[in-house]
């Protein structure tokens, strides 16, 4: 970006002005040394070719010169999604991304629609187009639909989720379903609960404690014993994952057949708490099945609901059946519990691992009502100081971005982490709802050229696109989109494809059809025109300048191929050019020079038939064909006098001269000035015997003084 | 558009072409991206090269996998292979290729490789596909949407052609791919580029039979303005209706084209539209066993299979 680096202060996107450590790549050449030079030159993508070379003469026996090795920059992969599943997201997202780009410009074209209508209407489309994009990221696995379910079963280890839908799922909660800003908290819910594990690579998370003890329950015999069981069940419920919570507690071995006398007590108590845990209020509209919870849709029945539930702990916690209770783990156990429910800050810190738990922690037991983003912020910043990470995500970058309301911070941890692909499609659902950030995106700016940060981006991620063989065709769908340097760039792209396979050639053409780029398509015509001319598909390259009514090109490659034609003038070989000859079709004017291919092959042909011993019509026929060949500028001149000695027959015809007197004197004249060119170096000769000339001369005279004779 | 018959599944690279074979599983490297890919018996495949080479690799009976077999590396053609075709059954093999030449060849004894060449343009016609008629017969189609037809006992040259040059301005005209129906070997048809699919009736030779695109009949309805990657018969259809129809009747066509879209196009019949993708499918093959099962490649790296409901007599 130009004017960046001197000015950090005033960017657009926050950057570090120290430069990163740079990364080393280590690269074998097996070369002997000494090693005199070193070329390094981009490849496609983001590979580079680095070309090392010996000195000059010193190659000694079976010594290579030199070597080129390819070097893959970046590798950014950071092995969660491949490169074939890059693509195929890639693919995915071309649908939805145009579809939404069409919709914005047909609203754009209504003119008669009143603002509040817009948003609404383009608020549906950003939610749709927001949706076909998370389902491309996919979807959640359904649990395996085993009949029987394993009550040691509590939490299901399916497939990781990316870290990239759960980045795409966070701005889609605050940016887009805006219909629910109510019901934000539980969103964020919700989130944890499907990409907790994301938030940390190296630290502790819920979801990694809750795995570790899902592996130990199959052998654990006695649950209730062992501290572990009871800090996983205060986890899963601090950030609200009660099913989980309710099933761990009703693996406690009170319930066991053989138990259930002796510890009625303590069963009473773990059963009283698994219903109030599963019995929860919570602000939303519905719960999933197999969530438990009673969802509230208004704010008043929730406060109502709310308030009766937080009567029944605090009852509970002053029973009197405690002091029965002779298991002090299951005591213990359940009181922290009852404490995490009743919001209290001390056993929810402990019951938390991460910054981002115990803020959803927060929003569940704490302050449960809906609250503004400033103080979700506040609350987000206060929990960061409670419970500091050494390594941040990019998720919790991202979200800290979004809680700040800084579109900027937004953008450019989109960028760092994840890449231009998500910045470019996720720029549509930053500006759906927030003005400020429309403005930020599609203000045009002087230091990026003009352009605007939405279209920066585009730009960015349709280069990302162009350099890779089987991406590059998806490429104009993003450029088309972009108002300022789109189209420029798009002409490039096509203007700087390969040409060998004609295959190539098409695509290319097809996308020039659909964009309109007549001029474009034209020339990459030409260029594949003279490729396949110089590599000796001599008809398919005749046909590509012709397809572009190139008819310089065509003219200066007719003469080439007169030259070949020249030497098979009345031989059998002729046959092979039917085929050039009937691709140049009839239309005079398309072919360039080579129109004359087509008239000389039909007074071929007419002649055969005259030799043939046809009618008078016929040879009078050809003679038409004669004339007409003599008259074209098309006919090259060294044609001429094979020409007329191939119809000194014609000029000879016995029943009456065919010639007129006119028509004669055409042809002599023509013989005058081909005996005239003769003395110019440049005049090529024809391989017919010396006495050709003389004895066309002859029946042309013949001709004249028969045609004076019958002329009135 | 979802089509629940309709399941796709992505690869990690682009799919050239797509035949179905008996249910086996086996993977045979190539030097290049494949331009033609034919299984004349359920034991043997030939497919051929950009990079010009022709290879065929045979079912191995003690391990169920197909073997690679002999190759033909060089001097088969200048640049890529076009098309390929092998008679039914496993017999000769064709090739063609835009240099203008066209080979034969096949098998010998001891699985070494023969071949000959039947005719070279020297580049000044090309071929960009083939398609046999018969065992000594076949079509070859090219630019301006030229077809031809060659008949091994009479050496020289195609023994007739179509005139290609009825293509509308200055759109590309090409014929991509080649059917003829084992019942109607006197019809061909073809599809190329602007969407255009027609027949050749070798007994009314200057005629096409415009069956969608954008050639010279205004009546023609046209299912695509893009090109159109492959066409076969559609024997969807039961065969009593093949036996029973007029031999002058064009069968049922299916095709693919660039615009994404898989249909079945019947003469005097609205053309049904199987599919509707947002990127080209290059190729499709309907599985001769059972024609109900349609297999396609698509642009953006996958697969898809395509299940449609049985045909009911008529």
């Amino acid at each position: 970006m130009p004017g960046l680096a001197s000015d950090p202060d005033n960017s657009i996107v926050p950057f570090d002005p120290n430069p990163p450590t740079p990364i080393i790549y280590p690269i074998q050449i097996n070369l002997k040394p000494p090693i005199s030079r070193i070329h390094i030159n981009w490849s496609r993508g983001n590979l580079l070719h680095v070309a090392c070379l010996r000195p000059a003469g010193d190659s000694g026996e079976g010594l290579a010169g030199g070597k080129v090795v390819e070097v893959k920059l970046g590798g950014a992969d950071d092995g969660e999604i491949g490169e074939a599943e890059r693509r195929r997201i890639a693919y995915g997202s071309v649908p939805a991304f145009a579809l939404l780009q069409s919709r914005r410009n047909s609203l754009m074209a209504m003119a008669r629609m009143s603002a509040a209508s817009f948003r609404n209407e383009w608020w549906e489309h950003v939610l749709e187009y927001s949706n076909q994009i998370s389902d491309l990221l996919g979807r959640p696995k359904l649990p395996s639909g085993s009949v029987i379910e394993d009550p040691r079963m509590v939490l299901q280890l399916v497939e990781k989720p990316t870290s990239l839908k759960a980045a795409w799922q966070l701005l889609k909660i605050f940016y887009v379903d805006r219909l629910s800003s109510a019901w934000l908290p539980e969103h964020l819910v919700d989130w944890l609960a499907d990409y907790d594990g994301l938030l940390s690579k190296t630290d502790t998370t819920i979801h990694s404690k809750l795995a570790g003890l899902q592996k130990k329950l199959v052998d654990l015999q006695v649950v209730e014993d062992d501290p572990e069981y009871w800090e996983g069940i205060s986890l899963a419920l601090a950030v609200g994952w009660l099913d989980i919570a309710v099933k761990l507690l009703r693996l406690h071995g009170s319930y066991q057949l053989d138990q259930i006398d002796s510890r009625e007590t303590e069963n009473g108590l773990v059963e009283a708490v698994a219903v109030l845990v599963s019995t929860m209020p919570r602000m939303r509209p519905d719960l999933p099945t197999g969530k438990l919870g009673q969802s509230y849709k208004t704010k008043s029945d929730f406060i109502k609901a709310w308030e009766k539930w937080r009567g029944h702990i605090a009852k509970l916690d002053f029973s009197t059946f405690w002091v029965q209770c002779g298991h002090h783990q299951t005591r213990e156990g359940l009181k922290n519990l009852l404490q995490i429910m009743l919001g209290n800050i001390k056993n929810i810190t402990n019951a938390t691992y991460h910054w981002m738990e115990l803020c959803i922690s927060h929003l569940l037991y704490m302050r449960p009502f809906t609250m503004s983003l400033e103080g979700m912020h506040s609350l987000a910043q206060k929990c960061m100081q409670l419970k500091p990470n050494a390594n941040s995500s990019g998720l919790t970058e991202v979200l800290l971005g979004i809680l700040g309301d800084n579109t900027e911070v937004v953008l450019a941890e989109c960028s760092r982490t994840f890449g231009p692909w998500l910045v470019t499609h996720a720029t549509e659902l930053l500006s759906t709802e927030n003005d400020e950030a429309d403005i930020l995106l599609h203000e045009e700016r002087y230091n990026l050229g003009g352009i605007s940060i939405d279209e920066l981006h585009r730009l960015v991620y349709a280069q990302v696109l162009s350099s890779h063989p089987l991406t590059w065709q998806i490429a104009p769908t993003y450029l088309a989109s972009c108002p300022k340097q789109g189209l420029g760039l798009l002409e490039n792209l096509l203007y700087r494809q390969p040409v060998q396979h004609f295959q190539m050639i098409l695509k290319n053409l097809e996308i020039c059809r659909l964009y309109e780029l007549d001029d474009i398509s034209s020339r990459v015509m030409k260029i594949a025109g003279m490729y396949n001319w110089k590599h000796g598909k001599k008809g398919f390259g005749v046909y590509w300048l012709q397809q572009a009514q190139d008819e310089v090109r065509l003219n200066k490659i007719a003469q080439r191929l007169f030259e070949c034609i020249g030497k098979s003038v009345s031989d059998d070989s002729f046959k092979q050019w039917e085929g050039l000859i009937e691709l140049l079709g009839s239309e005079v004017g398309s072919a360039g020079g080579l129109e004359f291919l087509h008239k000389y092959r039909d007074f071929k042909r007419s002649l055969q038939q005259v030799q043939d011993g046809r009618a008078n019509d016929v040879a009078r026929q050809t003679v038409e064909s004669l004339i007409q060949l003599m008259k074209s500028p098309s006919t090259p001149q060294r044609f001429w006098l094979p020409l007329l000695h191939d119809s000194v027959k014609l000029l000879n015809w016995k029943d009456r001269p065919l010639l007129s007197v006119s028509e004669t004197n055409l042809l002599m004249n023509k013989l005058q000035e081909l005996s005239l060119a003769k003395l110019r170096p440049d005049f090529c000769d024809t391989e017919l015997p010396p006495k050709a000339i003389g004895s066309v001369r002859l029946a042309l005279a013949t001709n004249l003084a028969r045609a004076i004779l019958e002329e009135p | 558009m979802s089509n629940p018959n309709f399941h796709q599944f992505p690869q990690s690279k682009s799919i050239d072409s797509v035949r179905f074979l008996s249910p086996i599983s086996s993977s045979i490297p190539s030097p290049s991206r494949i331009t033609s890919l034919k299984s004349p018996t359920p034991k043997s495949i030939v497919f051929s090269t950009l990079s010009g080479t022709l290879h065929f690799a045979f079912l191995d009976p003690v391990d169920g996998s197909f073997d690679s077999g002999p190759t033909v590396e060089t001097s088969l053609h200048r640049g890529s292979v076009s098309s390929i075709d092998v008679v039914e059954g496993g017999g000769e093999c064709v090739s063609v290729g835009m240099d203008g030449r066209v080979n034969l060849v096949g098998v010998g004894e001891g699985g070494r490789v023969e071949w000959k060449r039947v005719a070279d343009s020297n580049g000044l016609v090309g071929y960009s596909s083939v398609r046999w008629g018969s065992n000594v017969e076949f079509a070859t189609g090219g630019l301006g949407f030229g077809l031809q037809w060659w008949d091994q006992r009479r050496p020289g040259g195609a023994v007739s052609q179509l005139k290609g040059n009825w293509a509308r301005g200055n759109m590309p005209s090409m014929v991509h791919s080649i059917d003829i129906h084992p019942s109607r070997k006197h019809i061909c048809v073809a599809g190329g580029s602007g969407g255009t699919i027609f027949a050749w009736d070798l007994r009314w030779q200057q005629q096409p039979i415009i069956l969608s695109g954008a050639g010279v009949s205004g009546t023609s309805q046209s299912l695509s303005e893009s090109d159109v990657w492959e066409v076969q018969y559609d024997n969807h259809t039961l065969s009593s209706s093949v036996t029973s129809a007029p031999s002058t009747k064009i069968l049922p066509v299916m095709m693919c084209s660039e615009d994404g879209i898989l249909a079945v196009l019947e003469q005097d019949a609205e053309p049904i539209e199987l599919l509707g993708e947002p990127c080209a499918i290059n190729t499709f093959d309907i599985d001769p066993q059972n024609p109900s099962e349609v297999i396609c490649a698509l642009e953006w790296e996958s697969i898809g299979i395509l299940t449609r409901p049985r045909m009911v007599a008529y």
